[in-house]
């Protein structure tokens, strides 16, 4: 079964539509700092402006540039999405790499504590850290991953499980392969786009739980993050500012989740044949 | 009368170079039965054929001695040899027809010796008309000159020729060759009265047919050492030494039934200085051009076993010292391992998983360079017992024997040493590679994993070599297919060059070919088993088809129920089965209704 994958992916409008809204919110993120008019710190301005020629999404009630912590913000939370999502997936695939390849007693203990964190509501969890400990926004993202691994291994595991059962896989065992050997080089990259999907998967999930949590006010008020622009800007929400501080960051976040939702979609229907005609 | 040959040694001199044509050769013949003499062309049949006759040329030196009952006849004087020769021993030489004069016609020639001999020319021919009568040559034919006659009736009349003075001992260069099927069992006929009048007859032959019908005995000579004396009746079914083994298989039986395989390699000569001594005897050794030419250009190697170079089990012991005859069963072989080795044994091995018992306690015996089949239906164990026999399951009882060691401790202490030993074919070629893998990764990835090579030219160089044995291309953008790219021939080949790359002792194949469609099949497995002889494996073999395991197997062996039923070599099974599941598979296998004691429709 091997695929063309880039030949499938190139011609998935799913996939197209995703990636192009992830590279330009990519992109914004990575070179807006460059682009953008004023330092969002600055707040020098006068507050709650409209939008102007100077000011082209207006300021905001401490007088910093809206344009210009949009950006920052969208920087901030596409870095939070990325560290948990990456940790996520790595911690993920160890254990379920581990979990499937020892199996035994090792794979139940693996197991067991995956159903157990599965088991934790993770909003609940991440509010009580936020909201005792006031990490900062990294370590909230590993607590995120913590939290978020036991999916990405039970996948691993079980893909892992049958992998390890494949004929060429007892070859390479037969041959005299060590099971360092045999991880590395076949189960780790015949896994890979379990990878890809789970990797955009969590980040989908990292982002909409930080917007939630800077939301409901858990986040160091001095952080630029999407999820705080809207909680502010709905604090003046009498005020005519819904079109140029409440919708901005709204439009950002969902732009962001739905363009990881279609590539999440779109990978998961072609490494999953199965998927092709239902989706 | 008996002749007894010892310590016979014959060099053919040239110059300063001798080339040994017969190394101390004991050999005895005896009244009433008859001894053949086979081996390779340049083995040194006919040398021996002549050394008694007394017939050897000039430039022969001989050593030893040969004798005729209590009379030394070796080194006998030309008066004192025609005492001897044909009114004692005769021979009927290869070629015949050269022999005889094309002015005089058959029955001229056959009574010339009596007439010689003193006796009436009119008496002497009646008795060569008596005899040419006997041979089925009637008076009309035996009137006739040598081109006038067929090639069947001048071998009769060459026989006739050396029986006329009624010697005791008949020596038969070659008398088949080159006879249709019918003059052929009408000359057997011949030779078989010739031992029930009590002559001694020494037999040589490339003919392994007549020589297993008529012989009592049998040796089998290369490079003029005997490898193997046993008796005629062996030969086919219990080959104790690997080149007798080889040298049947090699030959045409009616009733074999696996494809001919050639002898790997090519025969050498073994050339000797020959220097002269004060004692005026020479003193030989074997001449060497250069230490790494030992089995280049015709050179045999210089001591060890003679056939250890194209062997199938040679060791490292093989290449030194002066390999005595030991004791093999009922034979006598030239081979330091005592005869054909056993390369794997089960004793008592058994596995079942869970409540299914797969395989009974079983005992086998695989011997080095042989193919051996397994056959029986789906679910009788084959596969199970074919895994154990890779390692790569583990039984719950019993012993395995591999390369005379134990296998279980094997495979625990050391499994990377195992491992390279042998190679495995999987059912499914495109399951058993990796789809993320070029052609190049797959054959490599065993000499990866053992990390015999670290040097990645050498490992190309052998990844190159195994392509190249398995008949494919050794192209780069060949290199960089994947497997889906092929076809599943070339997948299999593939697999197959991965299971080779290492050079194993054992080759295990589990249903390689069926798979494939039966053209792609008829070629891969001529090619498997090209590459069995060259590279001298030993095949297990398993399929549940008893028609293509009778075209590859050297022996089958018929498992039903997790038993082995049944197990011989390969002609006899299907010839003759006595067991129930052995007629029903054939049957089945015919086309023909049988009801299978496994499946209840």
């Amino acid at each position: 079964m091997h695929l063309d994958m880039g030949g499938q992916i190139g011609k998935d409008p799913w996939f197209i539509t995703g990636i192009s809204i992830l590279l330009l919110l990519g992109f914004l993120a990575v070179a807006g700092p460059f682009l953008v008019p004023y330092d969002p710190y600055d707040i020098s301005f006068s507050p709650l402006d409209p939008p102007s020629a100077d000011h082209w999404l207006g300021t905001n009630d401490g007088g910093m540039d809206i344009l210009s912590e949009l950006v920052f913000s969208l920087r901030n939370t596409v870095i939070f999405g990325i560290t948990a999502g990456t940790a996520g997936l790595v911690l993920g695939v160890i254990t379920g790499l581990f979990s499937a390849w020892a199996g035994g007693w090792a794979d139940q203990v693996v197991m067991r504590l995956a159903d157990v964190v599965l088991a934790l509501p993770s909003v609940m969890v991440l509010i009580l850290l936020a909201a005792f400990f006031q990490p900062s926004p990294v370590v909230l993202a590993l607590a995120l991953a913590c939290l978020a691994w036991p999916t990405t291994a039970r996948g691993v595991r079980a893909q892992a499980l049958t992998l390890k059962n494949s004929l060429h896989i007892k070859a390479a065992q037969r041959m005299g392969g060590s099971g360092r050997y045999i991880i590395a080089r076949h189960l780790m990259p015949e896994l890979f786009p379990l990878y890809l999907i789970n990797f955009a998967a969590k980040t989908r999930m990292a982002v909409f739980m930080e917007a939630s949590l800077a939301f409901l006010g858990l986040f160091d008020p001095g952080e630029k993050s999407l999820g705080l622009m809207i909680n502010y800007a709905l604090q003046y929400y009498y005020l005519d500012i819904w079109y140029n501080w409440l919708m901005p960051p709204i439009l950002l976040l969902s732009l962001l989740i739905m363009g990881a939702t279609f590539v999440t979609v779109s990978l998961e229907k072609i490494f999953d044949p199965r998927l092709r005609k239902t989706v | 009368m008996t002749i007894q040959i010892k310590d016979l040694t014959i060099y053919y001199q040239d110059l300063d170079h001798a080339l040994l044509a017969l190394d101390r050769l004991d050999l005895a013949l005896h009244p009433g039965k008859i001894t053949a003499l086979v081996g390779e062309s340049g083995s040194g049949k006919t040398t021996l054929g002549k050394a008694v006759m007394g017939l050897l040329p000039k430039n022969a030196r001989a050593e030893g001695s040969i004798s005729l009952g209590r009379t030394q006849i070796m080194g006998l004087d030309e008066p004192g040899m025609n005492q001897v020769r044909w009114s004692q021993i005769a021979m009927v030489f290869q070629n015949g027809a050269a022999s005889l004069n094309p002015v005089h016609n058959l029955a001229d020639q056959v009574a010339e010796p009596l007439v010689q001999k003193g006796i009436g020319r009119t008496k002497a021919m009646a008795a060569a008309r008596d005899l040419l009568a006997r041979m089925g040559i009637d008076a009309e034919q035996a009137a006739r000159y040598p081109h006038e006659l067929s090639g069947g009736q001048i071998q009769r009349g060459l026989l006739a020729m050396s029986l006329i003075l009624d010697p005791q001992v008949l020596i038969l260069d070659e008398p088949t060759a080159a006879l249709d099927a019918m003059t052929k069992v009408f000359i057997t006929r011949v030779i078989q009265d010739l031992r029930r009048a009590g002559k001694t007859i020494l037999l040589i032959t490339h003919d392994l047919d007549l020589a297993r019908n008529l012989a009592d005995d049998i040796a089998v000579l290369y490079l003029g050492r005997i490898m193997e004396h046993l008796p005629g009746t062996d030969l086919v079914d219990r080959p104790c030494h690997p080149y007798t083994l080889a040298l049947v298989r090699a030959f045409p039986f009616m009733d074999g039934m696996r494809e001919l395989g050639g002898i790997r390699g090519d025969a050498f000569f073994r050339m000797v200085h020959a220097h002269a001594q004060e004692d005026g005897r020479t003193h030989a050794h074997v001449h060497v051009a250069a230490p790494d030419a030992v089995h280049q250009g015709g050179h045999a190697p210089p001591q060890g076993c003679l056939f250890q170079p194209r062997c199938t089990q040679a060791v490292l012991d093989c290449s030194f010292g002066d390999i005595d005859v030991t004791a093999c069963g009922t034979h006598q072989v030239r081979c330091i391992r005592g005869g054909i080795a056993r390369i794997l044994s089960f004793e008592k091995v058994a596995k079942s998983f869970g409540k299914v018992k797969a395989l009974a306690p079983t005992d086998l015996t695989l011997m080095a360079g042989e193919v051996f089949c397994l056959v029986g239906e789906t679910g009788s164990g084959k596969s199970t017992l074919a895994a154990i026999a890779a390692g790569a399951v583990i039984p719950d009882q019993g012993r395995r024997i591999f390369q005379d060691r134990d296998m279980d401790t094997w495979m625990k202490t050391d499994f990377a040493s195992l491992a390279p030993k042998i190679g495995m074919i999987y059912q499914n070629p495109a399951e058993s590679v990796s789809h993320r893998l070029t052609v190049f990764d797959i054959v490599a990835e065993p000499l990866h994993i053992q990390q015999q090579e670290g040097d990645p030219e050498k490992i190309r160089a052998r990844v190159l070599a195994a392509l190249a044995d398995v008949r494919l291309s050794t192209a780069p953008e060949f290199l960089k297919r994947y497997p889906h790219e092929l076809n599943m021939g070339a997948v299999q080949r593939v697999c197959i060059a991965r299971a080779l790359v290492h050079a194993p002792d054992l080759l295990i194949a589990d249903e390689p070919t069926s798979a494939l469609d039966p053209s792609v099949q008829a070629k891969v497995l001529k090619m498997l088993l090209s590459l069995q002889i060259e590279k001298g494996l030993t095949m297990l073999f398993v399929t549940h088809d008893i028609g293509l395991a009778r075209k590859v197997a050297d022996r089958i062996g018929v498992m039903a129920n997790g038993t082995i039923m049944e197990t011989g070599a390969a002609a006899r099974i299907v010839n003759h089965p006595e067991q129930a599941c052995t007629k029903m598979l054939i049957n089945s296998a015919r086309g023909q209704d049988t009801r299978s004691p496994g499946i209840h429709p």
